[in-house]
């Protein structure tokens, strides 16, 4: 091991003696900003993923969509289905009811589910909490979690359904509700869509809208290593104009661009923090530079050149930032790792957890990181570190060593 | 002299104060054989120190030429291999203990074997501090501290050893045992020793007495 490197780790982690104050203080600061970069990042990942999740789960990747309706649904389906990277294709109806349960009114989305073809796009059956997803015909419907509770409805109970179709009398006949069971809850873990959403069989959603044998749109699956992007602009190809094909990031592009423009503030702003914390170890290294200037005197008088010496105090820089980059990924990923027990703990204190999944639309604090993101704050730290321990090192190479020895 | 280890010839160093020039050596001559020990005497602020620093190639003269085994390259390359330096405030590496200290001289030259290993256990050894080579600077005594120094002046077997008032921070008692120990040593391994001090009973040890007076040999 050269000398400089072994003196940078002894001065930085001496053996037998009291850690050095200066070492703590140093690489704390740096493991605090990694930590918090990682932690925020984290969540602010987790939304993008979990948004990702919620839209493919119940939509699937691509959803076909037209600026009317799209008739003879079977053939479109037929014909996509067929197109390479295509995993499956099923129609849906979607829009607006008004569901009454002893005289509670509530007025939840419609989403209509074409039972033949559910399964190869969306795997709905594994949210569904209470009853299931085969129990589902056209005189039944399944009901998000939170519409439930909001009408009080029970498994079993049968809820009256009115579409603004309704609302249009024609000649004076009155267009009479329609009365179906509730066959299932279904919880997705994404407030908005627990809160107020209706399944029902593609059928009783036609008939609800007068839609005949039209569908609203296509949702489809794309086949495992197949990129979303690409199968969408090969369905567009097949698609006549006034129907496309729109991946889930061009259907949610705002929003996610929103989400990324936020999380790459929260990178820039965060990234303050390691910046003062390179800093405060710069100012640190510089004071340990002034306290070693005999000892850089003598370093010099022993043979060792200016180079050496620079790098000497260049690697301490180094140093604090390898070991607060590794004691903040830790610190960081654990706390991610209990984010939710802590999340509970602090609206236990301060309530509001019930305002918090409203907001946020998540029952639970999501957490993704990309790799991209890890590489980012990992090397954002030691890069900063180590420009951190450039000025000391170049102020203690420029030490000449016959007056570094006389100083006092 | 054929067998000049070390050779100082017209060596002028003048510093500023404020708008004053000092002229702290007017032309020192110093010439010193292989094998020799030289104690230069002189009172404070006379340039001991400021001819030690010169003589080990640390700070350059004004005027004047340095050779080391006639070779004019005095550059800390070559120092590192030439030439040993005890200083009077010992300069030992807190972090580091003793063993470490005295292998930090060798650390810089090149590479750590058990060779070097062994040779630095066995000057500590020599210089009494057998039992105390794990301990660190603060755990020993100011002779102790010193005693390391030594050793690790003669680390790399130099041909040279400059001692810059190596008892200046000692006692009387403590101070000349660490005179006869770097005496002693530097007789048996055939060092050149330029020891620079205050101290007529510590400077009569030497072979060759110098005085340095108003920037010259008296």
């Amino acid at each position: 091991m050269p000398w400089y490197l072994y003196l940078a780790i002894k001065q930085l982690f001496p053996t037998g003696r009291r850690f050095p104050f200066f070492t703590a203080i140093s690489v704390v600061s740096v493991s605090l900003g990694v930590a918090l970069l990682i932690v925020v990042l984290g969540v602010m990942g987790g939304f993008g993923y979990q948004i990702r999740a919620m839209i493919t789960d119940t939509e699937g990747e691509i959803q076909i969509k037209s600026r009317g309706l799209i008739s003879d649904y079977p053939g479109v389906v037929k014909k996509v289905a067929a197109v390479p990277g295509v995993a499956g294709a099923t129609p849906y109806a979607a829009g607006m009811l008004m569901v009454q349960y002893q005289n509670k009114p509530a007025f939840p989305q419609m989403r209509g589910l074409d039972l033949a073809s559910i399964d190869r796009v969306v795997s709905l059956g594994k949210f569904v909490r209470i009853g299931s997803l085969e129990a589902l015909d056209d005189d039944s419907v399944i009901l998000s979690g939170g519409l439930a509770d909001a009408l009080g409805v029970r498994l079993g109970a049968m809820v009256d359904i009115y579409t603004p179709l309704m609302l249009a009398k024609k000649d004076g006949e009155v267009i009479l509700p329609r009365t179906a069971r509730v066959v299932g809850i279904l919880e997705i873990g994404h407030q908005q869509l627990d809160s107020s959403t209706l399944y029902c069989t593609l059928r009783m959603a036609q008939d609800l809208y007068g839609l005949g044998r039209d569908v609203h749109g296509i949702n489809l699956r794309v086949a495992p290593g197949a990129r979303e992007e690409e199968v969408a602009a090969r369905v567009n190809a097949i698609l006549p104009d006034e129907v496309r094909a729109f991946s889930w990031r061009d259907s949610f592009a705002d929003f996610l661009w929103v989400l990324q423009l936020e999380k790459n503030m929260m990178m820039f702003v965060l990234l303050f923090v390691v910046l003062v914390a390179a800093f405060l170890t710069m100012s640190l290294l510089l004071v340990l530079v002034l306290k070693k200037t005999r000892e850089i005197g003598l370093l010099g008088a022993l043979g060792a050149s200016r180079r050496q010496i620079a790098l000497c105090f260049c690697l301490q820089g180094v140093g604090v930032g390898v070991v607060g980059t590794g004691l903040g990924l830790a610190l960081g990923f654990t706390v991610l790792h209990f984010r939710n027990d802590l999340v509970r703990a602090i609206t236990h204190l301060t309530g509001g957890q019930e305002l918090l999944a409203r907001f946020y639309q998540f029952s639970e604090l999501p957490e993704h990181l990309e790799n991209r993101d890890l590489a980012l704050i990992v090397v954002s730290a030691l890069v900063l570190s180590t420009l951190a321990g450039i000025i000391p090192a170049v102020m203690a190479a420029r030490l000449k060593p016959v007056e570094a020895l006389r100083s006092e | 002299m054929s067998n000049s280890i070390l050779n100082a010839s017209g060596i002028v160093k003048t510093f500023l104060s404020g708008d004053r020039r000092i002229e702290v050596l007017r032309g020192v001559n110093l010439d010193v054989a292989a094998g020799e020990s030289i104690s230069i005497r002189g009172e404070s602020g006379s340039g001991k120190s400021t001819l030690l620093h010169l003589l080990a190639g640390l700070d350059a003269p004004d005027a004047g030429t340095l050779t080391w085994e006639g070779s004019p390259d005095t550059g800390a390359k070559r120092r590192a291999a030439f030439l040993g330096i005890v200083f009077q405030s010992f300069y030992l590496i807190p972090e580091l203990d003793a063993l470490q200290n005295v292998l930090m001289a060798r650390r810089i030259v090149g590479h750590i074997g058990s060779a070097e290993r062994d040779r630095a256990k066995e000057l500590l050894k020599r210089v009494g501090l057998a039992e105390r080579m794990d301990h660190l600077p603060t755990q020993l005594s100011g002779g102790e501290r010193q005693r390391v120094a030594v050793a690790r002046a003669l680390m790399n077997a130099p041909r040279l050893i400059l001692a810059d008032e190596p008892t200046g921070n000692l006692d009387e008692h403590t101070g000349s045992a660490v005179i006869e120990l770097l005496l002693g040593l530097c007789r048996e391994t055939g060092t050149t020793l330029v020891l620079v001090t205050h101290n007529a009973d510590h400077a009569a040890k030497c072979g060759r007495q110098l005085v340095l007076r108003e920037g010259r040999f008296a």
